[in-house]
């Protein structure tokens, strides 16, 4: 068994959200608070370490850069919202911040994820994988046509369509449960071997 | 008819428990998405740099830790240069510990064989940048040496000296590196991701936006046995393989079950 103090308060914690298990209790809010008020520690520093010190305050102070003055106190009027009367001034960082997060990702994902997905769509009918591709496509798009009625072709397409989508959702349902399972065979492996020493 | 959820909680670990203390093992099959992975790492010439991203949480440690270590002592096995970073904030400790480790296993040595730029807020806007100069995206590396100064980083400057870029996400940051990098810089990518979100990936993979992904604990057990070194992914591959069973079974019967108690309640 490990002697190790770090590996003791990882298999505490890891008891105590399984305890969740069985039914909700203190020692599960005690956990997953603990987790939470961590998890806000852990952000705060590395932010501060990581993007204010080297980003900002060096720049600023040490080296002159005096324009970052500007996305500083962007910065800061974030904080405003917890201000009621003066929260108003948090919508120009947060315009700034959706102004450019538009500008960037609209023309990119135009790109990326419609045309370029659209191309591999259209491939050629040399392949059987070919053919259902586009069979599938089409068909759960007419699924999604809601301004006609779901009668002769439209109806058979619209329910290939549902069949090709609970395929996909069967696939993904597959996924999940393995991620799941990986995530449990994760932490027993950590019980059983990094604490108890049974399996190496 | 009623089943307490906390038998199958019961069956469920033992299905696990036993595989990982009495080993069975199941063949691992290589799947061609993993295969190409390998393959984009493999035939990069010695002394290359790679580009590795651990934009993963700890919750998804048990997937993403053996495909991150794996695809790390298959890189440096290649002698070729790592730069890890990562683009989520928790993602910086679980890159760092995973470089640190293997570059250890390796001798490799810091500022030469590899660096670790760590965190940047802001995704699209870090990986926009790191295609134009890594110095401005990244000054300084996680542990506060300028990046100038670092020997490794003398030539390289952008993503024309990085052939290829290895995202290991637990999430859908693989979407902004395609968007970005991909769409915009041509930078070759491939992925290693949870099972969870790998079917999300797969149109990327058939479209050819990334050239090999690797998907959940399955992916990463292919890959160690690619490098021919097992792993906690292959010893988990046992008790996953028993657990599906599982699975499988009580949906089977909860369907049974369900239609027990239908034909009952229509002869009543």
């Amino acid at each position: 068994m490990s002697t190790n103090p770090g590996i003791w308060v990882s298999v505490i914690f890891t008891l105590a959200i399984y305890s969740f298990l069985y039914r909700d209790n203190p020692i599960y809010k005690i956990a997953e608070h603990t987790l939470v008020g961590v998890s806000v520690g852990y952000y705060a520093a590395l932010y501060w370490h990581t993007t204010i010190v080297p980003k900002l305050a060096i720049p600023l102070i040490e080296q002159g850069h005096l324009f970052l003055i500007v996305p500083g106190a962007l910065g800061l009027a974030m904080f405003f919202r917890f201000i009621p009367r003066l929260s108003w001034l948090s919508r120009y960082p947060m315009a700034f911040v959706i102004g450019a997060g538009a500008g960037l990702t609209i023309p990119a994902a135009i790109q990326a994820r419609i045309i370029k997905q659209m191309s591999a769509t259209m491939t050629p009918f040399t392949s059987i994988n070919g053919v259902i591709l586009m069979i599938g496509v089409l068909t759960t798009l007419t699924y999604f046509l809601f301004s006609t009625k779901r009668k002769g072709v439209i109806g058979v397409g619209a329910k290939l369509g549902i069949w090709f989508m609970m395929i996909a959702f069967g696939a993904t349902f597959g996924y999940t449960v393995m991620a799941r399972l990986s995530l449990l065979i994760g932490r027993i492996q950590f019980l059983l071997g990094d604490w108890l020493g049974i399996i190496k | 008819m009623r089943i307490n959820r906390q038998i199958i909680f019961v069956f469920t670990a033992l299905a696990i428990l036993i595989p990982l203390v009495k080993p069975i093992g199941f063949p691992v099959h290589i799947t061609k998405e993993v295969q190409q992975v390998y393959n984009a790492i493999d035939e990069l010439p010695p002394g290359s740099t790679i580009l590795i991203s651990f934009d993963c949480e700890s919750a998804t440690i048990p997937e993403m830790y053996p495909m991150a270590l794996a695809v790390l002592r298959h890189s440096f096995t290649k002698n070729l240069k790592i730069i890890g970073m990562a683009l989520i904030s928790e993602g910086t400790a679980i890159g760092q510990m995973a470089l640190t480790q293997i570059a250890n296993e390796f001798n490799k040595k810091y500022g030469v064989d590899y660096v670790y730029l760590g965190y940047r807020p802001r995704m699209d806007a870090t990986i926009l940048g790191l295609g134009e100069n890594i110095v401005r995206v990244y000054p300084q590396d996680f542990y506060g040496n300028k990046i100038m100064e670092l020997p490794m980083m003398a030539d390289i400057h952008n993503y024309n000296d990085i052939p290829l870029v290895v995202e290991l996400a637990d999430d859908s940051y693989l979407i902004s590196w395609i968007q970005y990098a991909g769409a915009r810089y041509h930078q070759r990518i491939v992925c290693g991701t949870t099972a969870v979100m790998a079917t999300s990936f797969y149109p990327y993979l058939n479209s050819g936006q990334i050239e090999g992904l690797i998907g959940g604990l399955k992916g990463a057990s292919e890959y160690e046995k690619l490098i021919d070194k097992p792993g906690n992914a292959t010893k988990g591959m046992d008790a996953q393989s028993v657990a599906h069973l599982l699975i499988i079974l009580l949906i089977a019967l909860g369907n049974v079950a369900y239609y027990m108690v239908r034909q009952r309640a229509e002869k009543v």
